[in-house]
């Protein structure tokens, strides 16, 4: 008899040491349904993927597939029984091309051992025309954007047939029109009758695209619902288990004296010939959120780098009337708090400790040393106190390997040691990007209450939502310039879109 | 601290795989031994037994006694030359460990070890000791082959830091520049050997000059042997390198430095400085090596060596595995390898197996006993799945499966094993 069920993971236990990562969950996925999976970081959503991969053993539970007991020892079995996975952080060979990239380990071989690769490439090429997944086979991966990167990876799972297709985080690293287009084509495999994990924690696209949801908190199974009769309130409840604001509270700003001044700031792109931020002015104030939005690859990132001193800049850049343009990153940092955009490029040494890289920015503070030597109590202690205060999750607390901790509570740890700093001048870089509402509410009245506190603070943000409720001013990027420049309330998301998509500009340039 | 708790702890497990690992070395060492014992007719059974023991005890080895058979005990020389000798491999190792922590893999440690002797050689034996105390001239030549290595080992660290150039090729090539290049200097200097008409191609010792390295009365202890206080200045480098890189604030940046240096770059540390003096730091301890041994008083530089390179650099990575990169773990790594050496040299003196199985045989053991790494994961290994049998029964209160660990030191590892696929969690 088949089973209503095509997978069904069943009382579930995964340990590691310190932390239950999956307590008892069970999890059962009907054919052609799309099931989001949702919970807060650290809440055990990867693991049970990996666990349904093949990448961890369970110490407890069992996986069937059509009501039949299965073992999945590694992803090789994982793809034997139709399974693929679209993983949070790709799992693509850099250097091949996109071709070699999907192909590899399914590879068809001739008699003399040659690779069939005209086959190949022909079922590849009718398979993105089908979908609609537009990529050039013949690029490098490490020279194509992280869009076309996933939609190789959606490939790499159509092309081995795979009939169960697991979605990381999908949409974390994409652009609202390629999640756009993600959404669709979702929707289009479930017709199909393909069946589909989605991971998220961003309650719209699970409202938006699913049919069920199961949802996870700290290890355990805490319900299934269908979507059609859920709402956005009730998933974040369930998921963090209290009531969740949704929405930011915040008086309105009164901006004081003038922080940062940025004038005709010029940097040059590693990319290509162009300045990646062309001739740019802003200021920011005291006890203001500016906010500077637009798509991702319009200069923000370098635009932070020139700031921060991680790049070199022209122009001129004034730092509480002091003139930091040629400044070293150390010096900047006396004034300067900064959440980075990449938290494992430069948020994090991820082979230190947690507590080794909370005084990361601030070992040479006398606090943390004396004559050259560090103290180890003083780095325990203040570390535990940033970690109670800032309710960082890990295994071990403070001798916590960074790498071994989740993306969120990684975030958080960064954001305890910026804040705690306690500098005139904010910068965060997409502060909340890939983290769960609840982090992301703790988050927004961390950087509201600064604010309240006199703090200067440059926001750079992607999500279109984050830019629309936490600023009080907001700068629109297009191309390296700023086209827009707005107060909060006096523009809309949607004529914000047409600023960041470069259909519209106010005036010459902003000042 | 609780008794159970001790062999939780990370340094612990190093300790015994780094153990482990030695004695299966040995003892793979020893089954080399039998089967060449056993193919070569000119050597029986009971041969093959004997080589065995020299191996494993070779060190205590007092030659054969009245009756032939072999006798062991107390051997002063052997001891005495087992400290000698692993002073440079000491040194050496040191360098490539500091080099690892901060990220580097130091592979020019016989260009280093190169660079230090020839300064040293030149000090020791240009500086008349008629003019100066020869101690103070001692002092002054250490010191210049410390700073002669830094300075050659900041050569791939600036090419690193300055033009993102990988410091193993670098480190390749000037070891080859130093070879040739301290062969020409020699070949222009007048401190060529003439005095005995017996060699060619030596350098002078620097004991002609009246230099050498203190005995510190342990020449006393050790009768007949080379021993001098260079095993003291070595073991007094590695405790104090142990102390700069785990204790300090500079050695916390070399460290942040090596394993991002994005982010060392980001929290204003000078990620640039710090590459070079990572490797400025390296060179100098395998600087050290070269000018401890040849200033020893009873050590001759054949200054013909571009032929090869020294061996004690490449021995110093061996050092530095086994001692998974302790700057205090080199000093008995380091004593290891030196065992090694002498037991080889015994098993040529005592036993008809000749000089080149000897080296087979030490080769053999010096591959396995860098497995430490691997043994470490075993054991981790093991401990895991002790625990998920006893996960059968509710392990761990729910409350504190998302609470940081009670105390510091009773956790277990966090990160399961390198290379698991653990590393990519990310919930």
């Amino acid at each position: 008899m088949p089973s209503e069920y095509i997978i069904e993971m069943l009382h579930i236990t995964k340990v590691f040491p310190g932390i239950i990562a999956n307590d008892d969950i069970t999890l059962q996925l009907r054919r052609g349904e799309i099931h989001a999976l949702l919970g807060e970081n650290g809440a055990g959503k990867s693991t049970l993927m990996s666990v349904l991969f093949g990448l961890y053993q369970p110490e407890g539970g069992e996986i069937r597939k059509n009501g039949e007991k299965v073992r999945i020892d590694d992803p090789n079995d994982a793809t034997a029984l139709g399974i693929g996975m679209v993983h949070q952080h790709f799992k693509l060979v850099d250097v091949f091309t996109v071709f070699d990239n999907i192909i590899l380990g399914a590879e068809t071989v001739g008699k003399m051992g040659f690779i069939k690769k005209k086959e190949a490439r022909k079922k590849i090429e009718e398979l993105s025309e089908r979908y609609g997944l537009r990529v050039d086979l013949d690029a490098k991966v490490e020279d194509i954007t992280v869009g076309m990167q996933q939609r190789v990876e959606i490939l790499k799972m159509l092309y081995r047939d795979n009939e169960i297709l697991i979605f990381d985080e999908p949409t974390a690293v994409l652009t609202p029109q390629e999640i756009d287009e993600l959404m669709a084509m979702m929707k289009e495999f479930a017709a199909e009758g393909k069946s589909i994990l989605f991971i998220s924690h961003k309650l719209n696209e699970i409202m938006a695209v699913s049919d069920r949801v199961s949802v996870l908190r700290k290890g355990k199974y805490i319900g299934t619902v269908n979507t059609k009769d859920t709402n956005p309130q009730e998933l974040s409840n369930m998921m963090v288990g209290r009531p969740v604001q949704l929405q930011v509270s915040k008086t309105p700003a009164k901006p004081g004296d003038v922080v940062l001044k940025v004038e005709d700031m010029s940097v040059a792109s590693h990319i290509h010939k162009r300045n990646a931020v062309d001739h740019v002015s802003f200021e920011v104030r005291q006890g203001e959120i500016v906010c500077i939005a637009g798509i991702d690859g319009n200069g923000q990132t370098e635009l932070i780098y020139g700031l921060s001193g991680l790049d070199k800049c022209t122009g001129k850049i004034t730092l509480l009337g002091h003139d930091i343009t040629k400044a070293s990153i150390k010096a900047r940092g006396e004034y300067m708090s900064h959440i980075p955009e990449d938290r494992h490029k430069h948020g994090l040494v991820l082979d230190f400790t947690l507590e080794q890289n909370m005084v990361l920015q601030s070992f040479q503070d006398p606090r943390f040393q004396q004559g050259g030597f560090i103290k180890p109590e003083a780095v325990r202690s203040y570390s535990e106190g940033l970690i109670e205060k800032f309710d960082v999750r890990s295994g071990q607390g403070p001798i916590t390997r960074a790498r071994s901790m989740s993306g969120g509570n990684q975030q958080k740890a960064i954001i305890a040691r910026e804040l705690d700093r306690d500098k005139p001048l904010i910068v965060a870089v997409q502060p909340t990007r890939g983290l769960d509402v609840g982090a992301i509410e703790f988050i927004h009245s961390q950087l509201v209450k600064e604010r309240d506190e006199g703090k200067a603070i440059l926001l750079v943000s992607l999500e279109l939502e984050e830019v629309m409720s936490l600023s009080d001013r907001i700068l629109v990027m297009y191309e390296g310039e700023i086209v827009g420049e707005f107060l909060q309330g006096q523009v809309t998301a949607e004529e914000l879109g047409l600023y960041m998509a470069g259909a519209k500009r106010q005036g010459k340039e902003a000042k | 601290m609780e008794k159970g708790r001790l062999t939780q702890r990370d340094g612990f497990k190093t300790l015994v795989a780094s153990l482990i690992s030695i004695v299966i070395g040995l003892l793979a060492g020893a089954v080399v031994i039998l089967i060449v014992g056993l193919i070569n007719p000119s050597i029986s059974l009971a041969g093959a037994i004997e080589g065995i023991k020299i191996v494993l005890f070779g060190v205590f080895s007092t030659g054969r006694n009245a009756s032939g058979a072999l006798s062991f005990g107390f051997n002063p020389v052997n001891m005495g030359n087992l400290f000698f000798r692993a002073t440079p491999l000491i040194l050496t190792g040191l360098s490539v460990a500091i080099a690892n922590k901060t990220g580097l893999f130091n592979i020019g440690a016989p260009g280093q070890y190169l660079a230090g002797t020839c300064a040293s050689l030149f000090l020791a034996l240009s500086i008349p000791s008629s003019k100066m105390a020869p101690g103070l001239i001692w002092l002054i030549a250490l010191l210049g082959g410390m700073i002669a290595g830094a300075l050659w080992g900041s050569i791939p660290g600036m090419l690193k830091a300055l033009l993102n150039m990988n410091e193993v090729i670098a480190c390749i090539m000037t070891n080859w520049i130093a070879a040739n290049l301290v062969t020409w200097i020699f070949d222009m200097s007048d401190l060529k050997n003439t005095a005995e008409g017996t060699k060619t191609g030596y350098i002078y010792k620097t004991s002609y000059n009246g230099v050498q390295t203190p005995k510190f009365g342990l020449d006393k202890i050790f009768r007949g042997s080379q021993i001098n206080g260079g095993i003291i200045v070595a073991a007094i480098l590695c405790v104090v390198m142990y102390i700069v890189i785990e204790k300090t604030t500079f050695g916390y940046e070399l460290k942040a430095c090596g394993a991002n240096r994005h982010a060392a770059k980001y929290a204003g540390i000078h990620d640039k400085r710090d590459i070079i003096l990572s490797m400025a730091i390296a060179g100098a301890m395998a600087g050290a090596a070269g000018s401890l041994y040849y200033l020893s008083g009873n050590t001759e530089f054949f200054w013909s060596t571009y032929q090869s390179l020294p061996s004690e650099g490449f021995t110093g990575i061996a050092v530095a595995l086994l001692a998974v990169n302790n700057p205090v773990g080199t000093i008995f790594a380091g004593m290891f390898m030196s065992m090694l050496n002498i037991s080889g040299m015994q098993l040529t003196y005592l036993t008809a197996y000749n000089e080149y199985i000897t080296d087979v045989i030490i080769a053999v053991i010096v591959y396995l006993s860098a497995f430490s790494l691997i043994i470490r994961m075993l054991i981790s290994g093991r401990k895991k799945i002790e625990r998920s049998k006893v996960t059968g029964e509710p392990i761990v209160p729910a409350a504190a499966a998302a609470a940081p660990a009670p105390t510091a030191d009773a956790a277990p590892a966090a990160q399961p094993a390198a290379g698991s696929p653990a590393k990519d969690k990310e919930d």
